[in-house]
């Protein structure tokens, strides 16, 4: 086998993992300072700006075609969520009374072992 | 005329034959990376005890004979799934609990729905925590409960532990978790309060989307999702080098949005006031003193974290009252520390090693 420090593949690897290293703490010294803070927030400001207003806009384009808002639509999800909530309720007491018709001592189709389990001692760990 | 030192020239044909196959190889993988789904992830077979809205709590069916008193609620962090604890066997936490003899329950986390963004961290202090310990008591029938947070579910447990300080948590387990928010120094940057307005970001979008979630953890390391894929395409011939790096980047890409008051809080009273480290945090009214905290506490951190560096979390074993409280650092990152070969060898034999003796 070739020397591990004359292998083409291996100075590869090296050099990908010291560009990436490299850049990494480069862009972190740059991501660190007051200025990129200013202008990535300025940046993502404008942006959730313009998606409130394009929201508001919508808002009262589907109200002058009378279709349902936002609003409405997430009131009848919340409605529907709670419904599912309760669903998933009544799925769990179903489940549980069915388990307990299998077997009585549990909620599971097989007993639960006991939890008389005591930590191996010193010696006996690896 | 003679090789360099060091050079080997009756080893080069065999060398060029290996990478012939190999860039062979690459090419028929490759286009079986694009054409399959990846590992089945999370797959430890589990009940659903509950789910409301966001929270999800399940039970994972024991895989001993005979399993600790004590059962383990884990609480995972709100920015990802949970199931980096369970990846798959052989490779899962949560698996690894159960062979070992714990009753194990989880409280996961799915995307919050848009009418969620009013959730706040009093929803998930004093609600969600609480309705799953009392879940888990019910479901085990045992008092005590010992609560394994990792991240942000670890400040989660925290104050969950500092206000319900008088019980039923038995032992508490963090896993990198930080408490003092300036030294994470880049997310204090980005969200400095002289240029980012959270209010108006919550205000404008309601839950905050997974993109900003990941971006500003990918923003912490800007090089290395285009390095990972090189590394892929050089290791694309070794299905074990595939298989984890599927399961890593699919977990590590399936970000949850966070519920916009849970986010302004965090912001306001953890990045910038830092809270939780001046000892002035409170959740709903309650004061979250963590000082208040006397149950045995292991801290397990990571020697290379760059989500969440050491000097974020090292002053949380000093700060909690216990007694009983080890902090253990040990090598590898924010995700190696818990999963993945690193996790096998070093995490999981110190937890059971550390939890054992207190789960009776």
């Amino acid at each position: 086998m070739a020397d591990k420090g004359n292998d083409p593949a291996v100075i590869w690897q090296t050099m990908i993992g010291e560009m990436e290293k490299g850049f990494n703490s480069f862009a972190n010294q740059a991501m660190a300072s007051p200025e990129f803070s200013r202008v990535m927030n300025q940046v993502g400001g404008v942006s959730a700006g313009a998606q409130k207003q394009l929201g508001e806009l919508m808002e009262k384009y589907l109200l002058a075609m009378n279709l349902p808002s936002r609003a409405q639509m997430v009131g009848m999800a919340e409605r529907i969520q709670s419904i599912e909530g309760q669903l998933n309720e009544i799925k769990a007491l179903l489940q549980q009374v069915h388990h307990n018709s299998l077997t009585p001592e549990g909620g599971y189709g097989t007993p639960r072992p006991p939890r008389t389990k005591r930590p191996p001692s010193e010696g006996e760990q690896k | 005329m003679n090789a360099p030192a060091g050079l080997d020239l009756a080893g080069i044909p065999e060398r060029i034959q290996s990478e012939v196959q190999r860039a062979i190889q690459r090419s028929i993988k490759g286009v079986e990376y694009f054409s399959s789904s990846g590992p089945s992830l999370g797959s430890t077979p589990k009940d659903i005890l509950a789910v409301r809205g966001t929270m999800n709590l399940y039970h994972y069916r024991p895989m001993a004979d005979e399993i600790y008193r004590v059962p383990i609620l884990i609480v995972m962090a709100t920015t990802n799934r949970g199931y980096i604890l369970d990846m798959v066997p052989g490779q899962s936490f949560v698996e690894f609990l159960l062979k070992r003899g714990y009753d194990v329950y989880m409280l996961d986390w799915t995307a919050p729905k848009p009418e969620e963004k009013r959730l706040g961290m009093e929803d998930y202090v004093l609600d969600f925590i609480p309705d799953c310990i009392r879940r888990v008591q019910q479901d085990s029938g045992e008092l005590d409960v010992s609560v394994i947070g990792y991240c942000f579910g670890g400040v989660l447990s925290l104050l969950y532990g500092s206000i319900f300080h008088d019980g039923p948590m038995k032992n508490l387990i963090c896993f990198t978790t930080p408490i003092d928010f300036r030294e994470m120094k880049l997310f204090a940057n980005f969200s400095d309060r002289r240029y980012f307005d959270v209010d108006r970001l919550v205000d404008s979008v309601g839950n905050v989307p997974p993109e900003m979630i990941l971006s500003s953890f990918e923003m912490l390391r800007p090089a290395s999702r285009a390095a990972s894929q090189v590394q892929l395409w050089e290791n694309i011939w070794n299905d074990e080098y595939v298989k984890g790096y599927r399961m890593m980047d699919r977990w590590g890409t399936d970000t949850l949005p966070l519920a916009g008051e849970y986010f302004r809080a965090i912001t306001k009273d953890l990045m910038w006031d830092n809270k939780l480290y001046n000892d002035t945090m409170s959740v709903g009214g309650r004061a979250a003193d963590i000082s208040k905290i006397k149950v045995p506490i292991l801290h397990a951190v990571a020697e290379h974290d760059h989500i969440v560096p050491y000097e974020a979390a090292r002053h949380l074993i000093s700060k909690v009252g216990s007694s009983d409280k080890e902090e253990v650092m040990l090598k590898g990152g924010h995700v190696s520390l818990v999963a993945g070969a690193n996790a096998v060898k070093r995490l999981w034999p110190k937890l059971d090693n550390w939890l054992g003796k207190r789960s009776t």
